[in-house]
């Protein structure tokens, strides 16, 4: 065979081509040979001598075609209107499998003679030029030309008819009474629309959107308005929500099924819009019942619905925070009782947990939820009971941790109590007070730490690191300090034991008791500590004691003083004179009273507050703990006076040979927590003022608000002070002569350097 | 007597000897507090207390991991005391005392 170009006969090659091509059309048996050489035909016409016949085979080729189809559009429509779709389908599936291979028939001629005419794609990109765009009569591939005939010979006259025969079809399908048979055909008939255009660079899908998905978007929309309504008249919301959301599923299944999958979100949006948008406000008002009562099931159903519109969250967003909040404040409202602390912590907690799952579990964890919760957690542990009390939390969390951190009989193991200290830091992240709980906590730790009480060093230290996680660095500080000081003091009394060996070596005598020290910082330990009224007498038997201590101790550092902490010191008394012998632990006040009976029966008041070097009040106090433990005796009987005599009570008896005698100045009156609460407050006074002077230095002028807007920005961490209070710092400092108000303006403020 | 009270423990531990004192102290437990021996608790440089670490310690401690006491005190011959930090600083620019004004040479630090 010959490639090269030859003068050729058209009409005798487009005769025996044109049968070939109806047969390749109707998909009748084509042997390859003759494809063979059909296919050599249509190249030896394109490239025939003189002149290429390629326009002519293209031209004869689509009459071909054009009578081919409207023949096919006889037949089609010859069916009625039962079996149209059915004709047409069938038509449809022969003729676009022909054009296929009619396509690849004719490729020399679609690839070396229509490419070359074809506007590029730049051009159809960015505006074709108007000539081309004019002239559209621009020869296209054999497979396009065909589609496109189909299009305008096929589609156009029949697609009213098609169109509402395929709505009706899916309106079958929606009522449930399509049979399977049908389903391929709809399919099929949909897809041709989409598949007829498909070759086109832009707006490909133009004819389907246009003489398909537009009428079937608005029957549709009818449809579920109707649905809509229907059902609104004969069942409550619950049914209503699970219907609609079975007929989204569905519809969404009926998308992939039928519809090119470009119209699955509009199909949503309509649905979306009928049967929710529609009645928002009445599924709103619906909303606010089912959040009272907890109706987790219809909640699930409500959510799905609601999320993809704008604003059809946040009703109920807004009214889960007040459903929450009163909850909450339901749930710590009652509280009474020794341990409500505990119960606090643990009802917050479980209110928390609540409704955490349920977010969880109903609206998937949504954050606008989530935050909806915090805002209500916050709302309640800050809950003022009375405008003018401060919220508690922050002293019941501290006690909270305390109680879980003491040595305690109590049988919790230590993993529980580890659980139990790292749940506490949720309701810690909502108290606005953190302060005041960092104040309380201090105290508590320091108690801990230096009556030996702590259950587990571990746990406590894994506690200030969640603190510090939560607030920073700053806010542990301080308690790093402690932890500190007592590994320090561990370290020292080890080295002082030791180094009292050595000289022991040399002939230096023994102490005679066990002595441990604990040396603080100070500074760094919360011990609000009564100045003490003159010098306190050490009882002789410590004296060799603290002398040998503090000389090892300035041995060991340079420029420090010690300062004997004796409320807090404690010791071990063996009692001999009883019939058997008592250990008791007794605070260094109550040792040295108990110690001065060693030289005397009986001892006046007075007498015995001039021996230790301690006002009559203070004694007074011990006394009452002596006696109450009944160690020492009074005469005569009442009120303590100068003149009392005090004489030891010589018939003590207790079951347990080892005892501790509650120190006076140990228990814990109410007014240690207003203490706590007024040195707060001067230290916010301090930090307020602190951060106006920070601001308004780097600021130089500032509006009122803005100024107040910052401060509050910058104490957000670790407190929410209120305004008043941040007006009056402004005013201090407007007397301190940091600040000034300008001249031009009553609300402004510019910075005194 | 302190003595006595000693002998007696002693022979107390020992256990056959009975004892004449009616108490016998076995276990002290003490507290006590430190701080620099100082006459004045705030330096007169960064204004902070003296216990606490000076202004530019305290910046910088974010990093740092516990209350380390880096942040030592430092006496001149005057016997004015001040933080080691600020007082380096303030030598570059002014040999002298800020309190006193005498020439500043350090008598001792603290440890």
């Amino acid at each position: 065979m010959s490639l090269k170009p030859k003068r050729v006969d058209f009409s005798q090659t487009w005769d025996i081509l044109q049968q070939t091509v109806k047969g390749v059309i109707t998909l009748a048996d084509v042997p390859r040979s003759t494809w063979n050489d059909r296919f050599t035909d249509v190249y030896s016409l394109c490239v025939a001598y003189p002149e290429p016949l390629a326009d002519r085979l293209y031209d004869e080729t689509k009459h071909f075609l054009d009578d081919h189809v409207s023949e096919l559009l006889l037949g089609v429509s010859k069916q009625g209107d039962a079996s149209l779709l059915q004709a047409y389908h069938s038509a449809w599936t022969e003729y676009s499998q022909g054009i296929d291979y009619l396509h690849q028939l004719y490729l020399y001629l679609n690839q070396q003679h229509i490419k070359k005419q074809k506007t590029t794609e730049a051009e159809i990109i960015y505006g074709a030029s108007c000539a081309a765009a004019a002239d559209y009569q621009e020869q296209m591939e054999i497979g396009e030309l065909g589609l496109d005939i189909w299009k305008r010979k096929m589609i156009t006259p029949l697609k009213e008819s098609l169109v509402s025969l395929l709505l009706a079809g899916i309106h079958g399908d929606r009522l449930g009474k399509a049979r399977h048979a049908t389903t391929d055909v709809i399919c099929g008939v949909i897809q041709s629309f989409v598949r007829v255009e498909e070759y086109k660079k832009k707006g490909q899908l133009d004819l389907y959107q246009q003489i398909f998905e537009e009428p079937f978007l608005e029957d549709s929309g009818n449809f579920y308005a109707r649905e809509a309504s229907e059902l609104l008249q004969k069942s409550d919301v619950s049914y209503y929500m699970e219907q609609v959301s079975w007929r989204f599923s569905q519809e969404e299944l009926r998308c992939q099924k039928f519809l090119h999958s470009s119209s699955a979100p509009k199909v949503r949006q309509c649905c979306q819009e009928k049967m929710v948008a529609a009645h928002l406000s009445w599924l709103h008002t619906e909303a606010d019942v089912m959040i009272e009562n907890e109706r987790r099931r219809d909640l699930s159903f409500l959510y799905p619905l609601l999320r993809p519109l704008p604003s059809g969250l946040a009703p109920l967003i807004r009214k889960l925070t007040a459903h929450i909040t009163q909850q909450g404040l339901r749930a710590i409202g009652t509280l009474q009782g020794d341990n409500v602390h505990t119960q606090f912590v643990e009802s917050m907690l479980d209110v928390h947990t609540k409704y955490y799952e349920l977010i969880k579990a109903v609206f998937k964890g949504d954050q606008a939820f989530i935050s909806a919760l915090d805002k209500a957690c916050s709302a309640v542990v800050n809950h003022q009971p009375a405008s003018r009390q401060p919220a508690r939390a922050a002293e019941l969390l501290a006690k909270y941790c305390d109680s879980l951190l003491k040595k305690s009989s109590r049988g919790t193991t230590e993993g529980d109590v580890e659980e139990k200290l790292a749940r506490s830091i949720t309701v810690f992240k909502y108290v606005d007070d953190k302060d005041v709980f960092q104040k309380f906590y201090a105290r508590m730790l320091a108690k801990r730490l230096i009556h030996q009480q702590s259950q587990s060093m571990d746990a406590e230290e894994a506690m200030i690191d969640r603190l510090k996680q939560a607030c920073g660095y700053e806010f542990t500080n301080k308690l790093h300090r402690m932890f500190t000081d007592m590994s320090v003091s561990a370290d020292l009394n080890t080295k002082f034991s030791s180094n009292l060996r050595e000289r022991e070596g040399q002939g230096q005598k023994q102490l005679g008791i066990g002595f441990g020290v604990y040396v603080l910082q100070a500074g760094a330990w919360p011990l609000g500590l009564p100045p003490a009224p003159g010098p306190f007498h050490v009882p002789q038997q410590l004296e060799q004691s603290i002398q040998a201590f503090e000389t090892f101790y300035h041995a060991q550092f340079s420029g420090r003083k010690l300062t004997w902490l004796h409320p807090l010191c404690q010791g071990e008394l063996k009692l001999n004179y009883l019939k058997r012998p008592y250990l008791v632990t007794v605070q260094t006040y109550q040792m040295a009273l108990l110690l001065l009976f060693e030289q005397c029966d009986t001892l006046p008041c007075k007498e015995a507050a001039m021996s230790l070097g301690v006002s009559q009040e203070q004694l007074e106090k011990h006394v009452v703990s002596l006696i109450d433990c009944k160690l020492l005796k009074k005469s005569p009987d009442g009120e303590l006076g100068e003149e009392t005599t005090l004489m030891l009570n010589l018939d003590y008896s207790n079951k347990r040979t080892k005892f501790r005698v509650t120190a006076a100045l140990q228990r814990e009156g109410p007014q240690d927590a207003e203490t706590t609460h007024r040195s707060v407050d001067h230290d916010r006074k301090l930090y307020l003022q602190a951060a106006i002077v920070r601001i308004m230095k780097s600021r130089k002028l500032l509006r009122h608000n803005q100024l107040v807007q910052e401060v509050l920005g910058q104490s957000k961490i670790t407190f929410a002070p209120s305004i008043g209070m941040i007006k009056k710092c402004i005013e201090a400092l407007i007397d301190k002569q940091y600040i000034e108000r300008t001249a031009n303006s009553s609300d402004e403020y510019s910075y005194v350097a | 007597m302190a003595e006595s009270v000693q002998d007696n423990v002693e022979r107390g531990d020992g256990d056959n000897v009975k004892t004449e004192n009616f108490f016998t102290l076995k276990k002290w437990n003490a507290v006590a507090m430190w701080s620099w021996d100082v006459e004045c608790d705030t330096c007169a440089i960064c204004r902070v207390q003296v216990m606490d670490a000076c202004l530019r310690c305290q910046a910088e401690s974010k990093k740092d991991f516990y209350g380390k006491q880096d942040c030592v005190v430092v006496w001149g011959e005057c016997n004015h005391s001040f933080h080691y930090c600020c007082m380096s600083l303030w030598v570059k620019q002014n040999n002298r005392c800020p309190l006193c004004q005498q020439e500043w040479s350090i008598q001792r630090m603290g440890k």
